[in-house]
């Protein structure tokens, strides 16, 4: 099996959920089943498609209700300090809702857009001009599937990044190497090769950081101001000419002194970062891990790493996103068993795919605000006592699990499993109220009213069994099939508390023919969420 | 946390009198009572209550067998019943007989060490599993709902401020610790559980030894199995109080002979692991421990023989981990301040069944152990001629219920009370309102009515005092004596009467 060839078989279940889990913050079960039939390839380019929906969502809102800016586009007014913490939150309040859409139509769109801002960090914990970081998070949304090359430029001039990486200070008299080592360490070329060689020398950082120097920008955190941007300002520039190491062929950037040397270096920059063979390589290896699975082994790296990087860098690809990562989603290696449940869900993947697999809608942000709010409020906040908060990596490198020895074995540890616990009991155990008649979680007795045929007709229909119970409940809930132990295990101990099974059916039936009755109802009720409970405590849910 | 602040105000407002660190109402008018607790050696901060849940409902009849009754229970119960001659005899107690697979709690009672409360259960009975054992649990009225439980609500009125100002200098340790699949609502706190849980006994083992030495036969492969084990071991290492927990598993011995190997049970490996942690100082207050599968709708007993079957193994798992346990506390020294309870779902229906097996009853015995106990027989055992329910069979109905004799939460009261400590108030607050003594701890046996000496519903105990006895009759109460008596003494408070219609004895022995 070449690993890059196209998985054809037809999508079970199993598999189509797999693609869904990976490639979008989680599937919704009707997704799953949409999915599921599909040749891998049509379901991967509806993903893909159904980018398209999306691209252009509402701006960010003022989402205070107290607020004489309520409900108005942060954008749509001048900037105001007093507010940037406040507005700060509303742009994740934004994203978050985008991640949390259930529209039916499944896309790519913000779980690549997350790997971006994940990759060309800017942290809110800097950056606290919610213009600057809107505009950086929309850039890289509306690039995400774009070019790398276009992307890194981009970037490079951004005055989000131009703050968070002290472009804006790195002057011809006092260079600032910030981000001059970031954008090879970490944005490009990478620190090392696979096999420890370094990519690049110290040199080659001072000679970028002079490459990059008089780039500034405007009204950062200025009140009042309206407009801000990242300007080239030649009489800080840098107008030697600049060497690059070996590990670059010895290029020698010529200095320029005028209007567009700022432009026109950058651009050689970056082709020469771009030529680099450890660039598109470094590239991929993060996707890999990301979408794939995060150990990168010899065979991986030969048989995946190289040649999905010679096709990302390729003359007749030129660096285009998109192509490569259907490559990689279509691919016999994405799909294959040993790559189903190899990683442990991030906060984003636990939590936002715990809403989405439950199916909590998402109110709408404009016309359902306050809804909007109470909503978004419990993933966000979930999400951070978990170790993520959206936007705000503590350094630039990103959120740690992401390439700390161990990857995602991170995200685990005491505390963080208090919160998971605490996170998933808030929806097995409905509280908190989003809007009236909107209870945030799951509705068992509603769950086995629609999986009981019948369900008013105790006398004729029999009442599905414990097994039936489990099958619904489970279904796509793991990404790895419970043994036949495990099975009997959920039914019997936790479910049944080790009475016979038959007593179940009993309390349905007791249930169904006095639905009114607070004790029937509760102990259908409590079995249901005992095993869910149960369930989602297990280690098992917690890989992807 | 309205109901929370109105416990903290409670206790806050009303300050225990002190006595050797009881908790004592009412010094006066209890003055037997006091000297009775003041001859147990320990002090109560140090006592345990370790709780075992009967899960499923367990069969009364076939537990302690009414052999005052004998040939009515075979009547009702003939597929089931258990031989009159197998029948394990309790020393001085010929009414009652215990099932031949429980030698261990046999020996026990025989002993002194394990009490049987008859006929337990609760007004308006329900035969739900699930809102039954919740009533157990909660101690609530069968019409009224908690969102807690009574020993949760205990230890959050012993320990205000769990979790968060815990562990602390004076606590070190769990408040509760439960072996078992599910938080028992018995130790839910009004905020939050109160005790601290491990799944099972394996995962008991993995935290003593830092997450390791968990099963990996059921991890898939790669990278997977290897996530999967990662999660397990945090999991285990996330137990709260672990460090204290191994602490004192690794001071404790076990120093009794429990089930061999090849025949040890998961509740005789759990008892096992709970006296080796109080013989190793573990500050726990309250253990929880479970043995499924008392639902015995059919085949409770094998065809051939009614003496083995699916409810024989049961009581035998519970009567040989019982013992054993009870042995270990002897020869650690701690058998003083440790008792044990056990309860279950409900009792079982009177009749047996045709598929051999008996179906959802109303009351049922429980069983209170330990050195503590100051009685062996709360209650007589059910009067299967007269203390039925309905009283008669028709062709419409031929199911009969043993009726309940002493409610639940008098034994509640009983060890918060007088086990515990606490004082009357706090646990009637606890209990929701206050509950009649069974006498479990104490030697006095009380009047809770009027009426003639004889009968068994004026007394505490549910039974007329004997000789061992020491009597009060309480203010209000007068009772008709026609009779000679013989017991340790009477005390009659003020407004209480003794009315003796004769020319009869009372022997007072002291």
């Amino acid at each position: 099996m070449a690993y890059l060839d196209p998985y054809t078989v037809p999508l079970t279940a199993n598999k189509a959920a797999h693609l869904l889990r990976r490639a979008t913050f989680g599937p919704t079960r009707a997704e799953i089943t949409a999915f599921t039939g599909l040749n891998p390839g049509t379901a991967v380019d509806q993903l893909f498609a159904n980018v398209a929906v999306t691209a252009s969502p509402p701006p960010p809102i003022d989402l205070t209700p107290t607020s004489p800016n309520y409900q108005k586009p942060l954008m749509s007014y001048p900037f105001i300090a007093s507010k940037s913490g406040e507005h700060s939150v509303h742009l994740r309040y934004w994203w978050v809702g985008l991640m949390m859409l259930q529209n039916n139509k499944p896309s790519v769109l913000e779980k690549l857009t997350a790997f971006w801002q994940n990759h060309f960090v800017v942290s809110q914990n800097v950056m606290a001009d919610y213009r600057y970081m809107y505009r950086y998070l929309k850039f890289l949304r509306d690039n995400s599937l774009g070019n790398f090359k276009t992307m890194t430029i981009g970037i490079t001039k951004d005055p989000a990044m131009l703050i968070f990486q002290n472009g804006h200070g790195n002057n011809k008299d006092h260079p600032n190497e910030n981000y001059a080592r970031e954008l090879q360490e970490l944005f490009t070329v990478g620190q090392q090769d696979y096999y420890g060689n370094p990519n690049y020398t110290e040199e080659d950082v001072k000679a970028a950081s002079k490459v990059l120097t008089g780039w500034m920008v405007t009204n950062y955190y200025v009140s009042g101001t309206s407009d801000f941007t990242a300007n080239f300002h030649r009489n800080y520039h840098d107008t030697s000419n600049k060497t690059f190491s070996a590990k670059y062929g010895g290029i020698t950037i010529q200095g320029r002194s005028d209007d567009t040397a700022g432009d026109v270096e950058m651009n050689e920059l970056v082709d020469m970062l771009l030529r680099h063979p450890e660039t598109p390589k470094h590239i991929c290896r993060k996707l890999y891990r990301w979408y794939v699975n995060q150990n990168v082994t010899q065979d991986i790296e030969n048989n995946v790493i190289v040649p999905l990087a010679a096709f990302f860098a390729s003359p007749e690809n030129n660096y285009n996103i998109k192509p490569v990562l259907e490559k990689l989603l279509k691919s016999e290696i994405f799909f294959a068993d040993q790559n189903v449940g190899s990683i442990i869900k991030s906060p984003m993947e636990y939590l936002l795919g715990m809403g989405r697999y439950f199916e909590l809608p998402c109110p709408d942000m404009m016309t359902d605000t306050a809804a909007y709010v109470n909503y978004i409020r419990f993933f966000l906040w979930g999400m951070g006592g978990m170790n993520l908060e959206i936007l705000t990596q503590p350094l630039v490198f990103g959120y740690p699990p992401y390439y700390q020895v161990g990857y995602s074995k991170n995200w685990i540890n005491g505390s963080t499993i208090t919160a998971r616990r605490g996170n998933s009991d808030t929806i097995i155990f409905p509280s908190q109220v989003v809007k009236p008649g909107y209870t945030l979680g799951i509705d068992f007795l509603a769950w086995i009213q629609k999986i009981q045929p019948n369900f008013a007709d105790s006398s004729g229909t029999p009442a599905i069994t414990p097994d039936e119970v489990l099958a619904a409940f489970s279904k796509n809930l793991f990404a790895l099939d419970l043994s036949d132990t495990q099975k009997n295990y959920l039914i019997d101990v936790v479910f049944m508390q080790n009475l016979p099974r038959i007593e179940w059916r009993y309390e349905l039936n007791a249930y169904r023919s006095n639905p009114a009755n607070t004790t029937a109802a509760n102990s259908v009720k409590n079995r249901c969420s005992n095993l869910m409970r149960y369930m989602i405590r297990m280690a098992e849910y917690e890989v992807f | 946390m309205k109901r929370r602040d109105f416990l903290a105000s409670a206790s806050a407002i009303s300050l225990p009198v002190m006595v050797n660190g009881f908790g004592i109402t009412s010094l006066s008018n209890r003055s037997s009572l006091v000297q009775a607790l003041m001859g147990t050696a320990a002090a109560a901060t140090d006592r345990i209550l370790v709780i075992i849940y009967l899960n499923g409902g367990n069969d009364g009849l076939n537990t302690v067998i009414p052999l005052q009754y004998y040939s009515k229970y075979q009547g009702i119960r003939s597929n089931i019943a258990i031989p009159e001659a197998k029948v394990l005899t309790l020393s001085g107690m010929p009414e009652a007989g215990l099932h031949p697979a429980m030698t261990g709690m046999r020996d026990m009672y025989n002993q002194g060490r394990l009490a049987i409360v008859n006929s337990v259960s609760y007004p308006n009975p329900n035969q739900s599993h699930h809102r039954s054992s919740d009533i157990w649990m909660t101690a609530t009225d069968a019409n009224q709902y908690a969102n807690s439980g009574w020993a949760g609500r205990y230890l959050d009125n012993r320990f205000p401020g769990y979790p968060q100002n815990y562990p602390n200098d004076t606590m070190k340790d769990p408040l509760a610790l439960q072996i078992g699949v599910l938080n028992s609502t018995s130790l839910l706190g009004p905020q939050s559980p109160m005790n601290i849980s491990v799944e099972n006994v394996n995962n008991f083992y993995a935290l003593l030894n830092g997450g390791q030495g968990l099963p990996t036969n059921d991890l898939p492969c790669c990278e997977a199995g290897e996530m999967i084990k990662h999660v397990r071991q945090q999991q285990i290492l996330s137990t709260g109080y672990s460090g204290q927990i191994k602490k004192a598993y690794d001071a404790g011995q076990t120093l009794a002979a429990y089930p061999a190997a090849g025949t040890t049970t998961e509740l005789s490996e759990q008892l096992k692991i709970v006296a080796r942690l109080i013989h190793g100082g573990l500050q726990t207050k309250i253990y929880f421990v479970e043995l499924g599968g008392f639902d015995t709708h059919g085949d409770q007993v094998t065809a051939g023989d009614t003496t083995v079957g699916t409810h024989a193994t049961l009581l035998k798992r519970l009567s040989e981990g019982v013992s054993s346990f009870q042995n270990d506390l002897v020869a650690q020294g701690t058998a003083d301040r440790v008792v044990g309870m056990t309860f279950s779902d409900f009792g079982r229906r009177a009749n047996s069944n045709a598929s051999r097996g008996t179906d959802h009853g109303v009351a049922a015995p429980m069983f209170v152990f330990g050195n503590g106990i100051k009685r062996q027989m709360v209650g007589v055992v059910p009067d299967l001629n007269n203390d039925l329910e309905p009283p008669t069979t028709s062709p419409t109905n031929e199911n009969q219920e043993v009726k309940m004799q002493v409610d639940f939460r008098r034994v509640y009261s009983d060890i918060l009370r007088d086990w515990f400590g606490a004082q009357g108030t706090v646990t009637d607050s606890l209990l929701f309102r206050n509950f009649k003594t069974t006498s479990l701890f104490s030697n006095v046996i009380e009047t809770t009515a009027s009426g003639a000496w004889p009968d068994r519903s004026i007394w505490s105990a549910g039974r007329p005092p004997g000789a061992g006895d020491y009597v009060r009759v309480n203010p209000g109460h007068v009772v008709a004596v026609g009779q000679n008596i013989t017991v340790r003494n009477i005390e009659v408070e003020g407004g209480g009467e003794l009315n003796i219609l004769g020319n009869y004895v009372i022997n007072t022995t002291g």
